[in-house]
């Protein structure tokens, strides 16, 4: 479904909202959010709770709270607009919101530490990763209860579904494979190896026999026929064609590749190098790096508005911004110091970043065209990750 | 056939489907609402909704069309849902303080009562949920279960180590009025202040995380150690001219920096390099007008330990100016050529380290001041005095500015660009000269680069040297970082310079290395040199200077 299509039909659903109420039986008083795409939901770290903050007026306008020591890592709105969940990493427990009236509605055990998840796109499924217990639970949004829990992977970080739902792709971040699973059965069927280990690594036990930095997501291209995952201690992206599942591509990047952020527009991506601080920008058309620019400590985002892309410093304290036109560096933003910021969504018309700024309590509101900021305080404790449905910038760290 | 039989028939089985079709249109779905134990629900909300079919689009909720339908158990936990029509539904009921129950149904079906079971959930910390209004004794009996329970878990936590309440420092605002009074929210006559408070937050964290964080803390407070150490044996063969004492010849020079980094202030570094050189580089036997390895430039005396640079550096307006100052290597800050500028990671020859027009002989005592809004565009200017036997910072002060410039060209990759003027009094005379440096990707693995410098260098307190009267001075060449490489890390390049003195003296200079990156730590360089030295009026000579490079740092 377009989003135009689909914003036409939210349009229509809240113009005749209150017949539908009348209808369905459900008490005004009862829904908090009429409609799900005019808020930013916030995933309060140390407040272990979602809180919901109005897009326009910039208030909270509810608060789910999960429960002592939960400590949510990151939230997600189905995409029929009817559920958020998010997983409990110190609860091992996965959280079912109802979009509508923000009641707590289901706590389902799942494995160890869960932290990020996807949505099947006809909302069916709801895949939790677990990366301490090196496994997705699948859960079922009908029934609201967990069918499997999928083995054999390697600290999953991120679900990426393809279009029509039938396959799912799993970023290992203690491996250098993307697995491959088979959403009917909710089974592993196939690990993508995305680029050779060097044969030098023998000589470095201490890179390679450590702390491992995989592959953290795939990110699926505009049209979902090929799949972008990049590797940390290899430093490459490989490009997989999701009809056969193999790699056609890889591309060698800067050191340490956190993970990689589609464009919008389908032209470019980028890669948040940490270990060398500068992003490289991939030309999708010829999946070559276009740029390698200068950029800062610790990125833990990318998000793109107004031509821009926006690269989240997390201890600097800065916004990096680059052109997207020019492919040139574009100023930086300050939003403070000693401060650490988190990871921003993007609103649907790509003209605001919410950034979440875990120290001070706040929300950032960055206007994409002009780069002012505007501070939201007092939104929860540490807020770790924002959401907006429908936004084409909804990721976690 | 008979034909009335056949019509009788045939209209039975009319009567029998349309009977059964509107028989499904007003099916009923009902159902009771229990606890686990069974107990009535009363007030729960049961909502039952069409689920789209495989493969149509989600729908959202409030959708027009969605003819989602809620009513409220009665007092026994029933419900009912009459004319229904048929299709794939989802029944769920919900109670406050009880999780969702939730399943899938067809109608028509062949039972279409269905049983629903709500479970509490277990949420430490949360405000109890109120007694609903009707709920049963059971209701009330498992809201204080779930109370006491929670309180037994909350009190287990706070005893083990891993629910230990984490705490943080933060700096906050408050307000402040005459009497003292603090409030956290605005009050006539308060004024505004900004102290540090602590903070109890309910974050679990994990022993390793816990470690963790403890040694990076700790990391963050403590000195910063780093070592860069690298030995580079080089062989001389002489190429053209009368033989000389270097043909044939060995070289080794060892070098071992020791650097400290310590963070002082907001913004404000302190770095120290201590250097120690020792061996017999082979521009001790060669004479050029330029060195063959970039490392004599940093020997001023012989198995000594040497301070190389110590200075402090802040930075101010949102961090878009950065001023340093103190001991420094101005080359550091100025033509930095992000393909030839680093001795120990790219070419070994000084003439393709730097622009010898610069004239910096030594580091000294000086100042350096950038400024990158981070478009893109960024200026320098700094001082620094070269001349380690000077008396007073007034003499030998090198001057220089810089303007540097990112650049796209059409079709091309990103490209660095700029131009530097220099002046110096280096011995009471005020000498000039500029040059330009660039670094342009043709294609990701592929960097071009260039300088050129022209002007005067300062004159010895004995009066003009060759050099002193003016030299002209251009390099290039290309660097590799992927492609035709043996490993991925890997880099190679070759480049070319000239450098001619206004007296008539010439080199050509020529150099290939491939640099092996054998770890993070460990770099194994070969090298092949070949200089050409065409002096004014004498005899050529050549020599040709193959070399390994091993290089660590950590």
């Amino acid at each position: 479904m377009t989003r135009a299509r689909r914003s036409l039909m939210i349009g229509g659903a809240v113009a005749i909202i209150g017949a539908v109420l009348a209808v369905t039986g459900l008490r005004a008083a009862d829904i908090k959010v009429a409609d799900p795409t005019t808020v930013v939901m916030i995933v309060n770290r140390d407040s272990n709770e979602i809180a919901f903050m109005d897009i326009k007026t910039k208030k909270i306008v509810g608060k789910t709270f999960l429960g002592n020591n939960v400590n949510p890592h990151m939230v997600m709105m189905s995409p029929d607009g009817r559920y958020v969940v998010t997983g409990g990493t110190r609860a091992n427990k996965a959280y079912i919101i109802d979009a509508r009236t923000l009641e707590l509605v289901k706590v389902i055990n799942v494995d160890i530490a869960p932290e990020h998840l996807a949505f099947s796109p006809d909302s069916r499924w709801y895949y939790q990763g677990n990366p301490d217990g090196d496994s997705i639970s699948v859960i079922d949004m009908v029934s609201l209860t967990k069918v499997k829990t999928i083995p054999g992977l390697v600290e999953p970080l991120n679900v990426t579904f393809t279009p029509d739902g039938s396959k799912a792709y799993v970023g290992n971040y203690g491996a250098h494979w993307v697995g491959v699973i088979d959403v009917r059965r909710h089974e592993l069927l196939k690990k993508i190896q995305i680029a050779e280990v060097p044969g030098m690594a023998k000589l470095d036990p201490e890179k390679y026999l450590s702390e491992i930095k995989g592959i953290n997501i795939a990110a699926p291209s505009i049209d979902g026929r090929f799949l972008y995952a990049a590797d940390g201690d290899l430093g490459v992206v490989g490009v997989i064609d999701t009809r056969e599942d193999k790699v056609i591509k890889v591309i060698r990047v800067g050191k340490d590749p956190w993970r990689i952020y589609m464009n919008h527009d389908g032209h470019y991506a980028i890669t948040p190098n940490n270990g060398d601080e500068t992003i490289s920008i991939i030309d999708l058309k010829t999946n070559k790096v276009a740029a390698t620019l200068e950029a800062g400590p610790n990125m833990t985002g990318v998000n793109y508005a107004a031509g821009k892309a926006f690269v989240i410093s997390s201890t600097s304290g800065f916004v990096y911004v680059y052109d997207m036109n020019t492919l040139k560096p574009a100023g930086r933003i300050k939003l403070g110091t000693n401060i650490q910021l988190e990871t921003a969504t993007t609103d649907v018309a790509e003209q605001k970043l919410y950034l979440a700024v875990s120290t001070t309590n706040s929300i950032a509101i960055i206007d994409a065209k002009t780069n002012a900021v505007e501070m939201v305080s007092n939104v929860g404790l540490f807020p770790w990750g924002t959401h907006i449905m429908d936004s084409k910038d909804n990721y976690c760290h | 056939m008979d034909m009335p039989k056949c019509r009788l028939g045939f209209a039975t089985v009319i009567i029998a489907l349309v009977s059964t079709v509107a028989s499904a249109q007003n099916a009923t779905v009902n159902g009771r609402v229990t606890n686990a134990e069974g107990g009535a629900m009363a007030n729960a909300d049961v909502t039952l909704r069409p689920m789209p079919g495989p493969g149509a689009p989600p729908a959202m909720p409030n959708m027009p069309g969605m003819n989602e339908r809620t009513t409220k158990a009665g007092p026994d936990g029933s419900f009912a849902f009459d004319k229904v029509a048929p299709g794939q539904y989802v029944l769920q009921a919900d109670l406050p303080g009880f999780g969702r129950s939730s399943q899938a149904i067809t109608v028509p079906g062949p039972n279409l009562t269905f049983p629903m079971t709500l479970e509490a959930l277990d949420l430490p910390g949360a405000v109890p949920p109120t007694a609903v209004p009707g709920g049963t004794e059971t209701t009330q009996a498992l809201l204080d279960r779930i109370k006491t329970l929670e309180q037994r878990l909350s009190d287990l936590e706070a005893g083990t180590v891993l629910s230990e309440p984490e705490t943080r420092v933060r700096r906050i605002e408050v307000y402040v009025d005459a009497n003292g009074n603090q409030t956290d929210q605005p009050v006539p006559g308060a004024r505004t202040e900004v102290t540090y408070q602590r903070e109890r937050v309910y974050r679990r964290q994990t022993i390793s995380e816990k470690i963790s964080e403890a040694l990076s803390d700790a990391e963050q407070h403590h000195v910063q150690v780093g070592v860069s150490a690298a030995i580079a044996p080089q062989f001389a063969r002489q190429t053209k001219g009368t033989k000389t004492d270097a043909d044939g010849h060995a070289y080794q020079l060892a070098s071992a920096d020791v650097f400290f980094t310590a963070g002082i202030a907001q913004h404000t570094l302190f770095y120290a390099d201590v250097v120690g050189l020792s061996g017999t580089p082979p521009d001790l036997e060669i004479s050029g007008l330029t060195l063959l390895n970039g490392y004599s430039a940093r020997l001023v005396r012989q198995n000594e330990i040497g301070l190389r640079e110590a200075w402090l550096r802040t930075e101010l307006f949102s961090q878009k100016l950065a001023l340093t100052a103190g001991r420094l290597d101005l080359t550091n800050y100025f033509d930095r050529n992000a393909a030839a500028n680093d001795e120990t990671t790219q070419f070994i020859s000084d003439a393709l380290v730097n622009n010898p027009v610069l004239g910096l002989a030594t580091n000294g005592s000086g100042f350096a001041a950038i400024f990158d809004p981070k478009i893109g565009l960024n200026f320098k200017a700094g001082f620094q005095q070269s001349n380690p036997d000077a008396t007073n910072l007034n003499d030998s002060i090198y001057s220089l500015a810089e303007v540097g410039y990112l650049m796209r060209p059409p079709g091309l990759g990103e490209g660095n660009y700029r131009l530097w003027v220099r002046a110096t009094n280096a011995a009471g005379r005020t000498s000039k000269a500029w040059g330009v440096s660039l670094d342009q990707k043709i294609a990701p693995p592929v960097t071009l680069f260039a300088r050129y410098g022209d002007g005067k260098v300062p004159s010895g307190v004995e009066g003009e040297t060759a050099f002193s009267a003016g030299q002209h001075f251009w390099s290039g060449g290309v660097t590799f970082r992927q492609g035709l490489i043996l490993n991925p890390s890997d880099s190679w390049g070759v480049g070319y310079s000239q450098t001619r003195l206004a007296v008539g003296d010439k080199e050509h200079l020529v150099e290939g290395y491939y640099a092996f990156q054998l770890s993070e730590k460990l770099r194994l360089s070969l090298h092949a040199t070949h200089a050409l030295e065409v002096p004014e009026g004498a005899e050529r000579t050549g020599f040709l200077v193959p070399g390994v490079r091993l290089q660590a740092s950590f």
